[in-house]
């Protein structure tokens, strides 16, 4: 590589890592807790514990349901959902209205067989932790500048392994030149561990950009796919009455046979129209649970008006979900993305003492020259 | 032509463990997600391959400096 190359990609690298380096390191760092959000809200009591039960029968959806709505009067049911990694809890979504802010949704936990309130759902120290996360408490703005910003990180790491090439073509692999000055040490460093991670850093970070995606992808959806969905009943108004979730549940398992409901949304919420349940079914392999399939249920009577599968940008953020989150693995594959993580935190660190030292060294030279050419006052 | 070889094989030689540890990374992140509790252990093993080559390599800078330590205090 000519010296004119790698001086341009060096500027590339130097300024897209410099720019994000204050927000990758808020990301990397509330990362960190997020992997084990679970065991922290577990361990701080924040986690709600399922009932003890002998018998399995479980609650019907209407008996959840009317239990929400009575631990929260004078508000409506937004969602409903059912974790599969939680079979004794349903989770559900209360709001001031239909259309609510997210930021006014209440989530409370109930049990799956007595459907008596276990507690709330995403409180405490966590939450600020997530908010930090995902949006620096900005909202939409917020999300779409930290994606911003996971963009330019892709840069960074592509311009980096660019320049590996020349800094390293003379060192073995793994060379750590212990002998050399500290920046020499640090700068083996940042070589080895950013080129050993490129492939988790790469994923992780450009999965995030694609969450920070969710909202414009899901209004996308709306507008065209769901759109297309609900034109039959243009023009019907919102329903007088709800129908029983029982037969919502009931018909949507068989309109997708073979699936699982995730999660119901009622009519007017984001993700449905206003006349409309939308039940989210899933299917039971690794994948298929990430994959979800939306089923169109009339809101009065729980008549099925449609079901497609998710257009393929919207299956994308489904599958960069677990990618960005790490959560598919078990504790084992948590503990090593805590070490990525930890890893990509020190190589933005020492990426930031190379850039101050090697400005140090020039003023230094600069210094020098200047006091060699100055005048000796005789 | 020799130059060019050369520089293939010094291309290999500087790219050649990025790449594999790269591509176990990906083989790992995709096969917890398609493959069920196989792929969990798939996964364990290629994505933490590049915990262990630095966990490997900064064990080697340790023993180095402790064997360049030790003669000296045997010396004292």
């Amino acid at each position: 590589m000519k010296a004119r190359n790698v001086r341009r990609w060096s500027w590339v690298h130097t300024w897209t890592s410099l720019i994000s380096t204050l927000f990758l390191l808020l990301l990397c760092l509330t990362g960190l807790p997020l992997v084990f959000h679970h065991e922290i809200d577990e361990l701080l009591g924040y986690a709600p514990q399922p009932e003890a039960h002998a018998s399995a029968a479980r609650a019907t959806t209407q008996q959840v349901a009317d239990a929400a709505l009575a631990a929260d009067p004078g508000r409506v049911l937004q969602y409903i959902s059912w974790d599969k990694d939680e079979p004794g809890i349903v989770t559900a979504f209360t709001n001031k209205a239909v259309d609510g802010l997210p930021d006014n949704t209440t989530v409370r936990a109930f049990d799956a067989v007595s459907a008596r309130l276990l507690g709330p759902v995403g409180v405490g120290p966590m939450l600020i932790v997530l908010k930090l996360h995902t949006d620096m408490f900005a909202g939409q703005a917020g999300k779409l500048f930290l994606g911003a910003m996971g963009l330019l990180f892709a840069v960074a790491i592509i311009s980096g392994v660019v320049l590996y090439w020349p800094f390293t073509r003379r060192l073995r692999f793994a060379t750590i030149r212990d002998h050399a000055s500290r920046r020499v040490r640090w700068l083996d460093w940042h070589n080895l561990i950013g080129v050993v991670t490129v492939a988790w850093t790469l994923v992780v970070g450009l999965t995030g950009v694609v969450n920070t995606w969710a909202e414009l992808m899901l209004n996308q959806w709306k507008a065209t796919e769901l759109a297309s969905m609900v034109a039959p009943y243009a023009g019907k108004p919102p329903p007088s009455h709800l129908a029983s979730l029982d037969d919502v549940v009931a018909r949507a398992r068989g309109a997708a046979p073979g699936m699982e409901i995730a999660f119901i949304a009622f009519p007017g919420t984001p993700f449905t129209s206003s006349h409309h349940f939308a039940a989210f079914m899933r299917g039971d392999t690794a994948l298929t649970t990430r994959l979800l399939k939306p089923v169109l249920l009339d809101g009065e009577t729980a008549e099925v008006a449609d079901s497609r599968a998710l257009p393929v940008y919207l299956q994308a953020l489904l599958i960069s979900q677990p990618l960005h989150f790490g959560d598919y693995g078990g504790m084992p594959l948590k503990l090593i993305w805590a070490a990525l993580d930890l890893l990509t935190i020190i190589v933005i660190g020492s990426g930031l003492y190379l850039w101050l030292a090697r400005r140090r060294k020039r003023a230094a030279v600069r210094a020098d020259t200047f006091a060699r050419r100055a005048p000796v006052p005789s | 032509m020799h130059g060019s070889s050369d520089r293939s094989y010094l291309w290999i030689r500087v790219f050649a463990a990025p790449i594999l540890l790269g591509a176990a990374t990906i083989t790992g992140l995709l096969a917890a997600l398609l493959w069920g509790t196989a792929g969990q252990y798939v996964a364990w093993v290629t994505v933490g391959a590049p915990v262990l080559v630095i966990a490997s390599a900064w064990v080697r800078c340790r023993t180095k400096k402790t064997g360049q330590l030790s003669p000296i205090r045997r010396g004292k």
